[in-house]
C-alpha cells in the first residue's frame, strides 16, 4: 500500500517536473544543440571552391588545424586567455575582497560601479578605446600634455593594447562571481583563525582563500573560455598583429568561406576549453569544495 | 553624580587575593561611539579560576570577552593577561583561546584540520600534533570523527570540536561566550558537568559568559553580575544568592520577595523598616552597607526561607491568592493585609498540610533572612 503510494507521488513528481523543464530543453535543443551538431557535422565536410559544404567524412579539415600555422595562433590564444584570466584574478581578487568586507554601506553601490560597462555594448566600448588609444588620442595627448613623450608613441594594435581590452572587459566575470562568494563569507571565521595563532596573511590562506574557491573557479571559467574565442577586441585592438582563434574562425566563416575548416576550428576549441576546465575542477576542485 | 556598586570583601575573595591573577581588568571602558557598552570594569581572575561573567543581554559580556582575546581594544584603562600589559598585542599573540558562540568551526576541514589549526600555526612537530588532537579527541569523546567536516556533526559535536580546538593549545586563559547557548536543555546539562570537570582536571582559568543565572551559578568559583556595562557584584555563588549587594542581582539571582520603605531605626546590623502598606520589617545590615535613619530602603527576603506559621522576627496575616505545584516544591502567592504579594517555597512533604488558594493563613520570617539590599 505505502509503496504503491510512494510511486504514484515519485510519478506526479517526474510529470511535474518534466512539464517544467519543458521550455528549456525545447529552447537549448533548438538554438544549442542543432547548431552544435550542424558544426560537427560540417566539420567533417568538404567546402567547395565558391563556398558551399559537401558532407561525409572528411578528417582533413582536422589535420589541418595541426598546420604549425594554425597551431600557433591557437597556442597562442590559449596563452593569451590564460594571462587574461591571471590578470582579471590578480585585480578582481583584491577588488572583490575590497567591496565585499570593507564597502560597509557602499557595498550595492560599488558592485554597481563594477556593473556598469555591462551597459552599453561591448563594440562601443571597443571602439572607445580605439579612439583612447589611436595615434592622436587621449592617450597620446595626454603623455604629450605630460612632457613625458615628445610625440604620438604606438599604443594601439599591439599585444598590449589587445591584453588591456580582454582585462578591461572581462573583469567584471571575475569580480561579480568572487564578490558573490567573499559576500557571503562568515566573518568570524577570521577571528577564530586569528584567535587559534594565525596572523592576517595565515587567517587568508588559510582560511578566506580556500573558502571563496568557488568563486575563484567560477570567475576563471567565465573570464577564460569566451576570451580564448574573442574576436572583436583583437580585431579592433590588435589588427593585424595580434589574431586569436576567434578571429581565424570568423575568417573561415566569412572571408576563405572554408565552413568545413572553420568549424573544425571551432569543434577544437570546443573541446580544448572543456578539457582545461575539466583538468582545472579536478586539480583545485572537488575535494577543497566539498563541504563548503 | 558618581554612581558606585557596592563591594563588600567576601572572604574568598580575601584569600585569593594573594593568589596570582590570570587576567586583569584595570579601569577597562569600552565606547562605541558615544555609546558606553563596558564602564570602568576593574577585576581580577585568578589563574585556574572558573570566572563567569552574568548579565541581561546587552550588558557588555561578549565586549568584556573580545576586549581580552584582542578582537576590540579598551576606550581606557589597561588589561593584563599573565602579567603582561596588552594594549596593541594582536589576536594572534595573546596567550588566550576562544570558544565562539557559534562555534565559528572551519568548514572546509574536517575535525582533525580544525584541532590541529592553532598547533599548525605554532610549527608544532608533525608527530606531537597527531599525538596532541588525538587526546584531544578523546578528551572531548570525539574520537572516530577525525575525519568528518563540521556541516555532519550534530550541535553537541561541533560544541566539542570548538572546545578541542582551543583547549589543545593549552592557553593560559580560555573564554567561552555563551557555549552552550545553542544545545537543547538536557545536552546542556550534560555539558556544564562536563565543561566543569575539565576546568578542574586541566586547571586552566576559564572566564565563562553567561545570561543563564543556574549555569553561573552551577559552575563557577566566582561570578561578576553585570548590567549596562558596569558589575554589580563579584562574589562566589553562594554570596551572590544570600547576599546580593543591590535590587538588580537580588532579582537576577534567583527568586526574590523585595520590599521597599522608610528606615525607622538601626542597632548594629538591625534595621526596623516601615513600608507604606504599614508593614514593620525587621531585617538584617550586612557590615558595610550604610543604613541612614530615616531614608528609603529595600530589603530582600528569598520565597524557600519564608514559613507558614506566627513564629519569626516578621509575622504577618494574609490571604493565599495562588498555588502551584511544582514537583519538590510548592510555590504559594500570599497576599499580605497591606496588599504587597509574597511568594513562597515550600517543600513538599507528606505531613505538610496543604493551603488552597483564598485561605487565610500567616506568614513569617527571620530578621537575618531579611537583607537590606544596597543602591
Ligand atoms: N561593534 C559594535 N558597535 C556598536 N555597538 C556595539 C558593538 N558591539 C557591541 N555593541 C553594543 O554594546 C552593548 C553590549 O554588547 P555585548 O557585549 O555584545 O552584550 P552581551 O554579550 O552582554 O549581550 C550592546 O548594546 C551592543 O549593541
Ligand atoms: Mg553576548
Amino acid at each position: 500500500m505505502a509503496a504503491q503510494k510512494g510511486v504514484d507521488k515519485g510519478r506526479g513528481w517526474s510529470l511535474g517536473l518534466a512539464g517544467l523543464l519543458a521550455p528549456a530543453a525545447f529552447w537549448l535543443g533548438v538554438f544549442f544543440l542543432v547548431p552544435l551538431l550542424l558544426i560537427l557535422a560540417y566539420s567533417f565536410g568538404t567546402s567547395g571552391v565558391y563556398g558551399g559544404i559537401t558532407l561525409g567524412f572528411n578528417p582533413e579539415n582536422y589535420l589541418k588545424v595541426f598546420d604549425p600555422l594554425y597551431l600557433q595562433i591557437i597556442v597562442r590564444s590559449t596563452v593569451i586567455a590564460l594571462l587574461n584570466t591571471l590578470i582579471c584574478l590578480a585585480i578582481g581578487y583584491p577588488l572583490a575582497y575590497f567591496i565585499a568586507f570593507r564597502g560597509g554601506s557602499w557595498k550595492t553601490a560599488l558592485i554597481l560601479l563594477v556593473m556598469i560597462p555591462f551597459w552599453t555594448s561591448l563594440l562601443v566600448r571597443a571602439y572607445a578605446w580605439v579612439v583612447i588609444l589611436g595615434g592622436n588620442g587621449l592617450a597620446n595627448r595626454t603623455l604629450q600634455f605630460l612632457g613625458i613623450t615628445d610625440g604620438p608613441i604606438t599604443l594601439i594594435f599591439t599585444p598590449q593594447a589587445v591584453m588591456m581590452g580582454l582585462v578591461y572587459s572581462y573583469l567584471p566575470f571575475m569580480v561579480l562571481p568572487l564578490y558573490a562568494s567573499l559576500e557571503k563569507f562568515d566573518a568570524r571565521l577570521k577571528e577564530a583563525a586569528q584567535d587559534l595563532g594565525a596572523s592576517r596573511w595565515q587567517t587568508f590562506w588559510r582560511v578566506t582563500f580556500p573558502l571563496s574557491l568557488p568563486g575563484v573557479i567560477a570567475g576563471s571559467i567565465l573570464v577564460f573560455i569566451p576570451s580564448a574565442g574573442e574576436f572583436v577586441i583583437p580585431d579592433l585592438l590588435g589588427g593585424s598583429q595580434t589574431v586569436m582563434t576567434g578571429n581565424l574562425i570568423q575568417q573561415q566563416f566569412l572571408n576563405a568561406r572554408d565552413w568545413a575548416f572553420g568549424s573544425a576550428l571551432a569543434v577544437m576549441l570546443a573541446v580544448l576549453m572543456l578539457g582545461a576546465i575539466l583538468i582545472y575542477v579536478r586539480r583545485i576542485g572537488t575535494d577543497r569544495l566539498e563541504g563548503v | 553624580m558618581r554612581e558606585r556598586q557596592t563591594q563588600e570583601r567576601p572572604p574568598e575573595a580575601a584569600r585569593g587575593a594573594a593568589r596570582p591573577a590570570a587576567v586583569e581588568l584595570a579601569g577597562v571602558t569600552k565606547r562605541f561611539e558615544d555609546f558606553v557598552a563596558v564602564d570602568d570594569l576593574t577585576l581580577s581572575i585568578y589563574e585556574g579560576e572558573f570566572f563567569s561573567l552574568l548579565g541581561p543581554s546587552g550588558c557588555g559580556k561578549t565586549t568584556t570577552l573580545r576586549m581580552i582575546a584582542g578582537f576590540e581594544d579598551p576606550t581606557e584603562g589597561e588589561l593584563r593577561v599573565a602579567g603582561r600589559p596588552m594594549r596593541g598585542v594582536p589576536p594572534y599573540r595573546r596567550p588566550v583561546n576562544t570558544v565562539f558562540q557559534s562555534y565559528a568551526l572551519f568548514p572546509h576541514l574536517d575535525v582533525f584540520e580544525n584541532i590541529a589549526f592553532g598547533l599548525r600555526r605554532a610549527k608544532v612537530p608533525k608527530d606531537e600534533i597527531r599525538r596532541r588532537v588525538s587526546e584531544a579527541c578523546a578528551l572531548v569523546q570525539l574520537t572516530g570523527f577525525e575525519r568528518r567536516k563540521p556541516a555532519r556533526l550534530s550541535g553537541g559535536q561541533q560544541q566539542r570540536v570548538a572546545l578541542a580546538r582551543a583547549l589543545v593549545n593549552r592557553p593560559k586563559v580560555l573564554l567561552l561566550d555563551e557555549p552552550l547557548g545553542a544545545l537543547d536543555l538536557k545536552l546542556r546539562k550534560e555539558m556544564q558537568i562536563e565543561l566543569k570537570n575539565l576546568q578542574h582536571e586541566l586547571g586552566i582559568t576559564f572566564v565563562y559568559v553567561t545570561h543563564d543565572q543556574e549555569e553561573a551559578l552551577t559552575m563557577s568559583d566566582r561570578i561578576a553580575v553585570m548590567k549596562d556595562g558596569k558589575v554589580q557584584q563579584l562574589d562566589t555563588p553562594a554570596n551572590l544568592y544570600e547576599l546580593p549587594a543591590n535590587r538588580f542581582v537580588a532579582g537576577f539571582i534567583g527568586q526574590t520577595n523585595t520590599f521597599s520603605g522608610e528606615v525607622e531605626s538601626v542597632r548594629g546590623e538591625r534595621v526596623t523598616l516601615r513600608t507604606a502598606g504599614g508593614l514593620e520589617l525587621e531585617a538584617f545590615a550586612p557590615a558595610g552597607r550604610e543604613v541612614v535613619k530615616g531614608s528609603e530602603a529595600h530589603v530582600a527576603v528569598r520565597p524557600e526561607k519564608v514559613r507558614f506559621g506566627e513564629a519569626g522576627d516578621n509575622a504577618f496575616a494574609g490571604e493565599v491568592r495562588d498555588v502551584v505545584y511544582l514537583g519538590s516544591s510548592t510555590q504559594y502567592v500570599v497576599e499580605l493585609k497591606g496588599g504587597e504579594r509574597l511568594v513562597v517555597y515550600r517543600q513538599n512533604a507528606r505531613e505538610a498540610a496543604d493551603s488552597g488558594a483564598g485561605d487565610e493563613v500567616w506568614v513569617a520570617w527571620d530578621a537575618a533572612n531579611c537583607l537590606v539590599l544596597g543602591e
